[in-house]
């Protein structure tokens, strides 16, 4: 069962500077590809702290910003928002491959 | 290989291409090694084509006039392999986009799109875009004069222009030679028809202050006619204006057409025509002799005389049901008996609308070599469109098309749908508009259903921004965010049929993403119901109204 719906769970997120990937800061100031693995932010203040933190290790990344998450029993982070949800898990359907002569 | 029957670059060009493709080099290094901050790389980035999106950079290519070689063609497949993941996007724009270039590959990319006189120039940013003009250009059976003459001589002028680097906003200018408009010229900041007099002469319509996005307008006719060699002092004149008085406070009030609606036709009439009286004699008018350097380049190919009517075709058609479906949807009039154009459709049942593969590039680029002239075009409407095949090799063409699955006989039908790429890649989507383009794709898959229907224009826009050219589809869908859930408003009657261009009337409330395909259901069958006599899906709707339809949909969603 998902809790803190209300996005009072955050993560900071950015996109890596040489290629795009979605990336997450985590607890030792790293910026990685899992989410699960992100530093979270419990409240508002300490979501300005990531958010700073986040700033401050930006050299390799571009545009730092928070993202609501919420968290499961179980500890697992889901984004709330869609937008959130694609960036974490990549395109909603199958896009082409490069080899693909027909579609069906 | 057959040579290009228009425009090649000069020393000049090539000059300009390769220096801004090494300066650009310079400008990633610099960004890579934290020399330059994002905030002042990224407008050199944008600049150069180069988008950050929500999984990885995109880079939108430029095609002129949605002109390409089969070199050209098979360049950007190449590119696409090399750099990308394999596939692009080709655009309302006439444009390709690689959704998944890397920073540090991106001047590895643009290096190798000057190889084949191509760049990434003036793809973004508040200039003058890429000219686009009807894909059936210097081959329409109605066209008065080939727009591509002009449209290179519109690139030409406004590439780099330095008055013009900083406008208030982004500017798009499309050109038609044809009384039949393919290239929605009353819904762009400039537009342009090329006509005859009563004299005999040929001039220009100027139609200034149309577009789509959170505005969209209709373009008012400032000029009724304008003779050719006046055009570039008429632009300078125009842009000038929109330069001088565009607003520059308001993003969503700053394009050309919030200008003109503000200040009304007229007065825009005024400020442009005496902006023009002063310039007009000046180093724009155009010498004929450049006019004809020109539109040398663009000479039509010497097209051997081919049968107009041949047995075999004849008898295929009647023998299979798909080819005669295919010839009545994709195949179009040539101006020569013996040739017709083929569109391609990259529209195949459930594809994401405009993709396409390197494989299927490439073997596109084949079948131009071998059937076409070695000659391909960029449709607005998202499929690639072959402009000189003899009507003798149409079954082959067809069978070859179809092996890439790029022969569905579905071109101007229900599922030739354009989308946006929404918010699967886009940094300013709201909404997803690829997976609502499929379902829809999906469920009318049926090529005789289709047929049946008729002419029927969808457009899906994932956001308000509209790319996917919502307000002029005959049905519009526009994906909107409600407190974090996708709804998809519907609208009805938008058109850029030349002399019948109108924007869509919303039909009511916002409908959720599993309800589109009921709704369209539902709105196909208030027309197929209620629908006369070669009536088309428009012509109904213009008849009996929105109120049919709209009961009809909101008993189902």
């Amino acid at each position: 069962m998902a809790k803190n719906l209300a996005g009072d769970l955050l993560v900071a997120s950015a996109n890596r500077l040489t290629d795009g990937v979605v990336v997450f800061l985590d607890d030792a100031g790293e910026w990685i590809q899992r989410l699960d693995r992100a530093a979270v932010a419990r409240d508002k203040r300490a979501g300005e702290i990531l958010l700073e933190r986040a700033k401050a290790e930006a050299f390799t990344v571009v545009d730092p910003y928070l993202v609501a998450v919420s968290e499961d029993d179980d500890g697992v982070l889901e984004p709330l928002s869609l937008r959130e949800k694609i960036r974490v898990s990549g395109l909603t359907f199958d896009a082409i491959a490069a080899d693909a002569v027909r579609y069906a | 290989m057959p040579d290009t029957h228009f425009y090649r670059y000069d020393d000049y060009d090539r000059t300009l291409v390769a220096e801004r493709v090494e300066q650009f080099r310079d400008q990633v290094r610099r960004r890579l090694s934290g020399e330059l901050t994002e905030e002042q790389f990224k407008p050199l980035r944008l600049t150069n084509g180069l988008y950050l999106q929500l999984h990885a950079y995109m880079l939108r290519i430029a095609i002129p006039y949605g002109t390409l070689s089969s070199r050209q063609l098979r360049k950007l497949a190449d590119i696409a392999r090399k750099f990308d993941r394999g596939y692009g996007h080709f655009t309302t724009r006439q444009n390709l986009q690689l959704n998944w270039i890397k920073l540090e590959d991106a001047p590895d990319a643009l290096a190798a799109l000057a190889e084949v006189d191509m760049h990434a120039m003036q793809t973004s940013g508040n200039v003058i875009r890429n000219v686009t003009a009807d894909h059936f250009a210097g081959a329409a059976i109605d066209e008065i004069e080939d727009p591509r003459i002009w449209c290179e001589i519109v690139r030409q002028w406004s590439t780099l222009h330095p008055e013009f680097s900083f406008l208030p906003r982004k500017f798009k200018i499309a050109i038609t030679g044809s009384p039949n408009d393919r290239a929605a010229v009353r819904v762009h900041d400039i537009g342009l028809r090329l006509w005859r007099n009563e004299t005999g002469e040929v001039g220009f319509e100027v139609i200034v202050g149309g577009g789509l996005g959170r505005t969209p307008m209709i373009g008012k006719t400032l000029r009724e006619f304008l003779p050719k060699d006046e055009l570039l002092a008429y632009l300078e004149a125009t842009l000038r204006v929109y330069n001088r008085y565009g607003r520059r406070d308001n993003l969503y009030k700053a394009r050309i057409k919030i200008l003109v609606h503000e200040v009304g036709a007229e007065k825009m009439r005024e400020e442009v025509e005496a902006e023009y009286a002063d310039i007009k004699d000046g180093a724009l008018k155009l010498p004929a002799e450049t006019i004809e350097a020109i539109a040398r380049q663009f000479a039509p190919p010497a097209l051997p005389h081919r049968p107009a009517v041949v047995a075999t075709v004849e008898a295929l058609k009647l023998e299979d049901r798909d080819f005669a479906l295919w010839l009545k949807s994709n195949v179009s009039a040539h101006r020569l008996a013996g040739y017709r154009i083929v569109t391609a459709s990259l529209k195949p049942a459930g594809a994401p609308p405009g993709d396409a593969s390197s494989v299927q590039m490439e073997g596109v680029a084949d079948i131009a070599d071998a059937y076409s002239q070695g000659e391909i075009r960029v449709s607005h409407e998202q499929n690639l469109v072959l402009p000189h095949v003899a009507v003798e090799d149409l079954p082959v063409v067809w069978l070859a098309l179809g092996r890439l699955g790029f022969a569905e006989a579905n071109v101007g039908k229900i599922t030739d749908i354009i989308a946006c790429p929404g918010l699967d890649y886009c940094a300013l989507a709201n909404a997803r508009s690829i997976p609502v383009a499929q379902r829809i794709s999906n469920h009318f898959a049926r090529i005789g259903l289709q047929h049946d229907i008729g002419d029927l224009k969808i457009k899906i826009s994932g956001c308000i921004n509209a790319c996917g050219h919502h307000h002029v589809g005959h049905i519009g869908i526009l994906g909107v965010d409600k407190n974090g859930v996708e709804l998809y408003q519907i609208s009805l009657g938008g058109d850029v049929d030349f002399g019948k261009t109108a924007l869509g009337t919303i039909l009511g409330p916002a409908v959720t993403a599993d309800k589109v395909v009921e709704a369209v259901d539902a709105l196909v069958a208030t027309y197929l119901d209620a629908r006369g006599e070669g009536e088309r899906f428009v012509d109904t709707y213009r008849r009996i109204g929105v109120k049919p339809f709209k009961d009809r949909v909101y008993a189902v969603v």
